[in-house]
């Protein structure tokens, strides 16, 4: 299944390597990809699938919130409600 | 985002060169040793280190730089500074690199590189430095003007700091470092303290008030939240038994009552069993690694979970949290106050079984018992004992013998893993504290991936002490191999070593051998006493494991006890 999450990033040296980087690297594989500019940031759209089922769209999400110089603009579809009780195993 | 701002009352300046500015920001900073070795693309700057006040240690192979730095970090408590020129110095900065990435150590990373103008034409000695080491960065800045200088570099700092603590890079372009600039500005750091989640504190009051075997599981956040003494007092209150991971040996002192050890693969049974029989894992600043957990979805069957930490990506990763307690770890632990527990009996049997199942040091014979020996070393270096490991089967040992006081005394590659650490990270440690024992615990196969700091040591005289246990052979995957691989011995022998005494001692470094077990205490005593570096070379036997062992992919509960010498004891 295919989310799609939007991302603010900064212009800086090697922005989107990192994020592309960060989303493959936590086993993503990216679909699709459009970029858009934004002056001092551009707007990066990524539609991405986990490798395998144990792979968490909500963490993804959580690492690139780490991310210096990179705002998640809109959560995936698996929303992000702010109560991680969401997760835990019935 | 980097928000800067002018210097606001800083008179008109003379230009300054982007080097000078980066030596007078790490100045004013606070930096007080850089390890580092120069190259060409970085002569400006190591130009502009004569006169400062920074102290530079010069090592004799970046990777040595990395880990010195990463050491002086862990021994300090501050934002550890390595540096060196583009191309081989930068990528042999690597291993360190990612060794603190993994153990979330605040370091901030400097490399010189080729000339803007020549980025991207494979000039000599150019790398990108940036896009090679993305993965095993918190973050990282090329500067492409001089007057960014003093911003990137104080955004560095801060991100290396701040939250999780990790690595940062920041590469200077060769043009960047003699470029001129009268207009330097600074980095303002952003405002950000966050609220104690109270709602989460009370819901895992509540869970702790229900539970009849609640168990504490530190991690090494713990330590670098400052929070050694918060989880000390939240241990002593509540009476709950405590478990720690590899990386938080001693936030808990090893001889406290309700500490059960190390959890996981080379753990004690007392802290493993507590773990399978919790029914409430309260996780500070941990983070369910494998070599801790084991097989993931046996690990603790039955236990829920709280976890705190300053990371939200680290709850619900692994494992599901009933209660996440997001931010500062020592303010959460000092809120938590669940009251009076009724758990005595469930405290009890924990440290029954610590006490039936604890460390027996009377192996039979006259050869050199590993174990007794680094625990006999810990006890006799007392509370100043700081252990730097290097990666192996001493490793182990040391975290399962040696006695901690505080977690700042055990340095150790936990999540990287990497050999070569010991002797550059007890150089950096020996550095940061000069009046503390600072022991270096290797092995011959870890030794040799370093050695050239040997040097180091020599140079600055920095009095390091070296244990070099030698078994003559990579004995951590002599023991899988033996174990797992149907005893098909693979390239583990490394019985023509050389004369590892003779080495120290060409080094300059006082060197001696202990082959015997009745010249242990007195070769700790010299070794503890000698006034400068010394080594002691210590031969043990080549079929020495490491017990006990949970076997890779199985669950905690299923420990093996392999030593025959303690059969039925164990």
């Amino acid at each position: 299944m295919n989310d799609t999450i939007h991302i603010q990033i900064d212009r800086a040296d090697g922005s989107l390597q990192r994020l592309i980087g960060l989303v493959e690297r936590r086993g993503f594989h990216i679909d699709g990809m459009s970029l858009s500019d934004e002056g001092q940031t551009r707007r990066v759209q990524i539609k991405v699938r986990g490798r395998d089922a144990g792979r968490c769209m909500e963490n993804l999400g959580r690492q690139i919130d780490k991310l210096v110089g990179a705002t998640r603009v809109s959560r995936p579809v698996a929303a992000f409600t702010g109560d991680y009780r969401t997760e835990v195993a019935a | 985002m980097t928000v800067a701002t002018a210097f606001k009352d800083a008179p008109a300046t003379a230009p300054q060169s982007g080097a000078r500015l980066l030596v007078s920001t790490l100045e004013r900073l606070g930096v007080e040793v850089v390890f580092g070795y120069p190259g060409g693309a970085i002569m400006p700057v190591y130009d502009a280190l004569t006169g400062s006040s920074l102290k530079h240690i010069l090592v004799r192979h970046e990777q040595g730089a990395a880990f010195a730095a990463d050491a002086w970090a862990r021994a300090t408590g501050k934002v550890g500074v390595c540096m060196a020129t583009s191309g081989p110095g930068a990528t042999n900065l690597i291993t360190g690199i990612a060794n603190a990435m993994m153990d979330s150590v605040p370091m901030v990373c400097i490399t010189g590189n080729v000339s803007t103008a020549v980025m991207g034409t494979d000039a000599f000695q150019e790398i990108d430095i940036l896009g090679v080491t993305l993965p095993i960065v918190k973050h990282s800045w090329i500067v492409r003007n001089p007057a960014d200088v003093p911003a990137v570099i104080e955004e560095a700092f801060h991100v290396a700091r701040s939250g999780r603590p990790g690595p940062v890079l920041v590469d200077l372009p060769k043009d960047v470092q003699v470029g001129m600039t009268a207009d330097p500005y600074g980095f303002s750091i952003p405002n950000t303290t966050a609220e104690l989640d109270w709602a989460a504190i009370a819901e895992a009051e509540a869970l702790i008030r229900q539970a009849a075997r609640p168990l504490l599981y530190v991690g090494g956040g713990v330590k670098i939240a400052g929070a050694t003494e918060a989880l000390r007092d939240l241990a002593g209150r509540t009476g709950i038994p405590v478990v720690s991971t590899l990386n938080a040996l001693g936030s808990v002192r090893t001889d406290a009552h309700g500490y059960l050890g190390m959890l996981g693969m080379h753990g004690t049974r007392a802290a493993n069993e507590a773990v399978q029989e919790s029914d409430l894992l309260i996780v500070l600043g941990a983070r369910f690694d494998d070599r801790a957990t084991g097989k993931l979805n046996e690990f603790a069957p039955f236990a829920r979970v709280v976890h705190f930490d300053v990371d939200p990506a680290e709850v619900g990763k692994l494992r599901a949290t009933h209660v996440p307690v997001i931010g500062d770890l020592k303010a959460g632990i000092e809120a938590l106050n669940p009251g009076p527990l009724a758990i005595q009996p469930w405290a009890e049997r924990c440290t029954r079984n610590a006490a039936t199942n604890a460390y027996r040091y009377d192996a039979p014979g006259e050869g050199v018992y590993a174990p007794a020996l680094l625990n006999e070393l810990s006890l006799q270096a007392g509370d100043s004992f700081v252990a730097a490991c290097d990666v192996g089967q001493h490793q182990m040992w040391v975290a399962q013998h040696c006695a901690f006081t505080r977690p700042e005394a055990h340095l150790t590659s936990g999540g990287l893993g990497a050999m070569g650490y010991g002797l550059p990270a007890g150089m950096g440690a020996k550095l940061a504290r000069p009046d503390a024992h600072v022991v270096t615990v290797s092995g011959d196969g870890s030794f040799m991936m370093n050695i050239q700091e040997l040097a180091t040591l020599r140079r600055y005289g920095i009095a390091l002490k070296i244990v070099l246990l030698d078994n003559s052979s990579l004995g951590l995957v002599r023991q899988w191999q033996e174990l797992f691989f149907e005893q098909n011995y693979s390239e583990v022998d490394l019985s023509d070593n050389p004369d590892f005494v003779v080495v120290a001692q060409a080094f300059g470094i006082e060197a001696f051998r202990v082959d015997a077990r009745d010249q242990v205490s007195d070769g700790i005593a010299r070794l503890l006493d000698a006034r400068g570096p010394c080594l002691m070379h210590v031969l043990i036997d080549p079929k020495e494991n490491v017990w006990p062992l949970v076997p890779p992919g199985k669950n905690n509960a299923e420990m093996m006890h392999g030593d025959s010498r303690f059969e039925g004891d164990m």
